[in-house]
């Protein structure tokens, strides 16, 4: 689990505060310390294309095989779309990398701020102005 | 006789043409509202409206507010609507407007309501409280002055949990300061909960492009009234 988890601090505080702000359910942003980075490693199990949230699902193998399952929170479909992702932009089986900022209490939850491919190519969830939450290649289709 | 009867029609005619009344209401007709139809992100959705404290509550409000837990019992936790004014101070979700003489609407993508703004018509009577509100609105130069009253008390006035009586009304001043921007001041008054009446601005982005997406709440809600 440590293996795959990394955190550290991120200075770009507002940039993340703002990304926050794309959650209509104004009290989740608060669940999540948006201070700090999580990298997750593993497989997608799942991927919710549904409002009010979207999710994915990850199983992420420590060094000894234990799998931790994880949870990715995205905003709304609507913003999803604006910021050029699609339903068909994951299936269970990728092997991707989240990156994100994880869940207060320790859970393996996170807010998703791009998905890393293993192609090095990524999709990066949007500010509320339908900006990239962070500077990176755009998704290609 | 008959000269003096002309004249006196040509003079009646002229102060008719002159009078301010006429002359207004040809610059109405002449002129028509500003074109505010469009796309439009709130530029900064700023969920709490005092968020260092202060709100000016009168004694049953600040109980009420106390109670307040945006993590436990904020009724948008379950999917209800936010309301108004609150889905017009703090979604981070775009709003479509579609303008007619007689009626404004305003489709806003996330709270699974529309307005209705009626220009041709005063406040109904015996009015059933709605997460919307009743809404009239009227041209004053460039501003669209809406006046919204009519609204459910279960909601709240913003993210926090301001409270709110049945009683409340919301003006809103909506203008047009520039091609992409689009300024709402709002105004809410409830004298029961509020001691003076509370000010608010928001700032709107034209998005030309965007599409208003659907939004069903209630689709895949992990947060209902017990958190996560």
């Amino acid at each position: 689990m440590k293996k795959n988890l990394r955190e550290f601090p991120v200075t770009a505080v507002l940039l993340l505060s703002l990304a926050g702000a794309t959650f209509a359910h104004h009290g989740i942003a608060s669940w999540f310390d948006m201070s700090r980075k999580a990298t997750v490693k593993g497989t997608v199990t799942g991927f919710d294309w549904t409002n009010p949230h979207s999710y994915i699902y990850l199983d992420a193998k420590d060094e000894k095989g234990a799998v931790e399952k994880w949870t990715a929170e995205m905003g709304s479909v609507g913003m999803l779309v604006r910021a050029g992702w699609r339903r068909s932009a994951l299936k269970p089986g990728d092997e991707i990398t989240l990156v994100g900022k994880p869940s207060k209490d320790g859970k393996p939850r996170m807010i998703l701020d791009k998905v890393v491919f293993a192609n090095g190519q990524e999709l990066v969830t949007s500010d509320v102005q339908g900006q990239p939450v962070e500077g990176s290649r755009a998704p290609k289709e | 006789m008959r000269k003096r009867s002309i004249c006196s029609a040509a003079a009646l005619a002229a102060m008719l043409v002159l009078s301010p009344a006429v002359r207004g209401q040809n610059a109405a007709r002449q002129t028509p509202p500003p074109d505010i139809s469009g796309v439009w992100q709130i530029a900064k959705p700023q969920g709490t409206l005092f968020p260092n404290g202060g709100a000016p509550l009168t004694p049953w409000a600040e109980a009420k507010f106390k109670a307040a837990n945006p993590q436990t019992n904020d009724p948008n936790l379950g999917c209800l609507p936010e309301g108004m004014p609150r889905f017009m101070l703090s979604i981070p979700l775009p709003m479509e407007i579609f303008q007619t003489p007689t009626r404004v609407v305003i489709i806003r993508e996330g709270v699974q309501v529309f307005r209705q703004i009626y220009m041709n018509r005063d406040h109904l009577k015996d009015l059933d409280p709605t997460y919307s509100g009743d809404s009239v609105g009227k041209w004053e130069g460039d501003t669209l002055v809406v006046d919204t009253i009519g609204l459910k008390d279960s909601t709240w006035v913003d993210n926090a949990g301001l409270p709110h009586s049945e009683a409340m009304r919301v003006i809103e001043r909506i203008r047009r300061t520039d091609h992409d921007t689009l300024v709402d001041d709002l105004t809410i008054e409830d004298p029961s909960t509020f001691t003076k009446p509370i000010t608010a601005q928001r700032m709107w982005k034209l998005k030309p492009g965007w599409e208003i997406q659907e939004f069903v709440c209630t689709e895949n809600n992990k947060y209902t009234f017990q958190g996560k």
